[in-house]
């Protein structure tokens, strides 16, 4: 095969065992890879009811076709499994080099099954691999456990770790990869840990066989040029400022997320945002494997009590830990941060759940006597003793822990959750981007703007605007935005490039660059409209694991704040976000009941009936 | 009439004295695009641009009081 490697790899730690399997062409050609190869082998092996910490959980980490060449940002892979956040699917995504070593290593995606009794870690060197103890590493951070790993490997390995806050299973904690990227969402990082996994660790220096080189070449250099061309004169505010320049965007139309989304603009956003970063603490910009855009951050906070060093903050974590909890401390904001890369914690659900905590504490509802320490609004000392408390369980933490919906229940006011099935939002409040409120309501993982973002259009410009108040026309938008992000996260690619090069330049978005470069690397001959046709199998594939895991329409739901309280300040001002309008409209597009279910027609349209039944 | 004008990234370089934030007189009845000109933003750099919070396109009329926001397109967050 090409593009493709051809081979998975099956790890079952009960066992010990690692056994090689061939990749079925037929698999690759329907599913892609990454984000498509792991729903394919998660509704094939996993029963959508088992407790995801249990041994019946799996976790599939797969590479796309494009993941380790030389297409622009082929840097990606994804981890797919059952999360025990919030008891749906969740398919986390990341870059880095680890990802593209991985393929190079000769396998397209790691199946990773049973649950150790002892901590291990996997090293596969090429086409070796061996189950190898790590009591030594057990309780190690993600950067101590890295330093080590490749010490006792080989110094050109690249790894994937789980610190702490994985070990000890902490709902959302993270998989991090070279040190600082993460698979971070919905607690990947947990089910690693209760598998007793503390890393997977690759050395990978072959090449991807490509089918046409001189297409693939030809394909890869039409958009890289493309690229130095726009960027001539609009100099990529992602490589000067990093992702949270998008501060900007947001804060200017009013869906900056504040104090736990009560309000969409904050008054300290100019202290926190990518200008200010850039000035203040930025070290220089980080690309990953085969990227022109190098939107990644190495910082530095020089002197004062938040003294550190590491990679973030990005726009997420801007506003996770900034603006949600009131913070405008960017130095406090990025040590929380930091201390997240080390203990292995996703910052959106960390910082989530901080504000949910000093929005309780603030009503009077949770008291200090419960916490350890005043939890109230822009207190950055609380932030950063709350993270490192979350990352260790260590008294008020391991309640923080659980996440923001087990907290705002057990206070018995579980609205004060800024979830959608029990996952916490991106930095996008809703009332003011109706799109963004479908895109979290639908999204198969819970509240993700990385399921289809409509901010692009909504908020960026990217790749024309839309207007982000009109609600009638989101629907089809959204739908289309989903399926190309599931083509998106299958072929390897980063979202940022693609999103401005590799897809026709109009709202519709159809995959024309994806393609080409798709069709050189595994020679499938694939048309754009087949491309977006996986795309929609893949989304589906997803919706009918999450259905069978018993998530309802009434899960694809936001809470009263955001549905029902109108945005009191800004530009939105006065706005609430129409789901209950745009779900109807949304299911009967995609071919669905007034449940929310995939009809049979839709099903056996997209070659998964026969599959589902079986 | 006076507007507020708010620059960001590269299109702070062709604000005035390099502020991002600053008022700009225009003629009555002036437009966005009189903006876009009045600041010398050459053709070939992209903005998206806001009024009041709200997308504008080169021919919004613009309004004494109006706060007119310029960024780059963005490839987000």
């Amino acid at each position: 095969m090409y593009g493709w490697c051809g081979k998975a790899l099956r790890v079952d730690l009960s066992l010990g065992k690692i056994t090689s399997e061939p990749l079925d062409p037929n698999v690759a050609r329907d599913y892609i890879g990454g984000r498509g190869f792991g729903i394919y082998y998660l509704s094939k092996e996993v029963d959508p009811t088992c407790d995801p910490l249990g041994p019946k959980n799996k976790i599939i980490m797969a590479a796309g076709p494009l993941t380790g060449t030389a297409a622009p940002t082929g840097a990606r892979y994804v981890v797919t499994t059952k999360s025990p956040l919030t008891g749906a699917i969740t398919c986390s995504n990341s870059g880095g080099n680890f990802p593209a070593a991985l393929k190079q290593s000769g396998h397209d995606a790691l199946i990773i099954e049973g649950a150790s009794t002892r901590p291990v870690y996997l090293w596969i060197d090429g086409g070796r691999a061996e189950l190898r103890p790590a009591e030594h590493l057990w309780g190690m951070t993600t950067h101590a456990a890295d330093d080590a790993l490749r010490k006792e490997t080989h110094e050109k390995a690249k790894t994937a770790v789980i610190g702490p806050a994985g070990e000890k299973q902490v709902l959302f904690a993270a998989i991090m990869n070279d040190r600082d990227r993460a698979a971070g969402r919905a607690g990947v990082g947990a089910v690693m840990g209760a598998k007793k996994l503390k890393a997977v660790v690759v050395r990978g220096e072959g090449e991807v066989a490509l089918a046409d080189p001189a297409a693939f070449k030809a394909a890869n250099a039409k958009y890289r040029d493309a690229f130095k061309a726009k960027t001539k004169d609009n100099p990529p505010p992602l490589r000067t400022h990093g992702t949270a320049i998008t501060v900007v965007g947001t804060q200017s139309h009013g869906v900056f997320p504040t104090r736990n989304f009560q309000q969409g603009t904050f008054e300290g956003w100019e202290s926190i945002y990518g200008e200010t970063l850039t000035k203040k603490y930025l070290v220089r910009a980080k690309p990953c494997f085969s990227c022109p855009i190098a939107c990644g951050r190495v910082t530095r906070i020089p002197d004062g009590p938040f003294k550190g060093e590491g990679e973030g903050p990005e726009y997420e974590t801007v506003y996770s830990l900034g603006s949600d909890c009131g913070v405008d401390d960017l130095a406090a904001l990025t040590k929380a941060n930091y201390v997240c890369n080390e203990l292995g914690i996703d910052t959106i659900s960390m910082g989530s759940a901080i504000a949910c905590a000093m929005e309780l504490f603030e009503k009077g509802l949770l008291k200090e006597s419960e916490t350890g320490m005043p939890v109230r609004w822009g207190d950055g000392h609380a932030l950063v003793a709350l993270t490192r408390m979350t990352g260790m369980r260590e008294g008020f933490g391991n309640i923080l822990a659980e996440g923001s919906l087990r907290l705002a229940t057990r206070y018995g006011r579980p609205e004060l959750a800024m979830v959608a099935k029990g996952l916490d939002f991106a930095g996008y409040d809703p009332r003011g981007e109706q799109g963004m409120g479908l895109a979290y309501a639908t999204s198969p993982i819970g509240g993700s703007h990385m399921r289809g973002d409509p901010a692009y259009f909504e908020l960026l410009g990217v790749p024309v605007p839309a207007d982000p108040h009109t609600w009638e026309d989101k629907p089809p938008l959204v739908a289309k935005w989903q399926d190309l992000f599931c083509v998106i996260d299958a072929a390897g690619l980063c979202v940022f490039f693609s999103v401005r090069y590799l897809v026709e330049q109009n709202l519709m978005v159809k995959p024309v660059g994806i393609t080409e470069l798709l069709n050189g690397a595994t020679g499938a001959g694939y048309t754009p409209e087949e491309v977006e046709k996986i795309g929609e199998r893949i989304f589906n594939a997803e919706r009918m694991f999450l259905l069978s895991a018993g998530f309802t329409r009434k899960d694809d739901s936001l809470p009263p704040r955001i549905t029902e309280e109108p945005m009191p300040t800004g530009p939105a001002k006065g706005m609430v976000c129409k789901l209950e309008e745009m779900l109807s409209p949304y299911y009967r597009l995609r071919g669905w009941s007034a449940e929310g279910v995939p009809s049979e027609t839709k099903l056996g349209e997209l070659g998964l009936l026969q599959r589902l039944k079986a | 009439m006076k507007v507020r004008v708010n620059t960001f990234a590269n299109l702070r370089d062709y604000a005035p004295a390099g502020k991002s934030s600053f008022e700009l007189a225009l003629a009555d009845g002036a437009s966005v695009a009189d903006l876009i000109s009045a600041l010398r933003i050459p053709a070939a750099v992209q903005a998206v641009m806001l009024v009041n919070g709200r997308r504008a396109g080169a021919a919004t009329q613009l309004n004494s009081g109006d706060e007119v926001t310029l960024f780059p397109p963005m490839e987000g967050g």
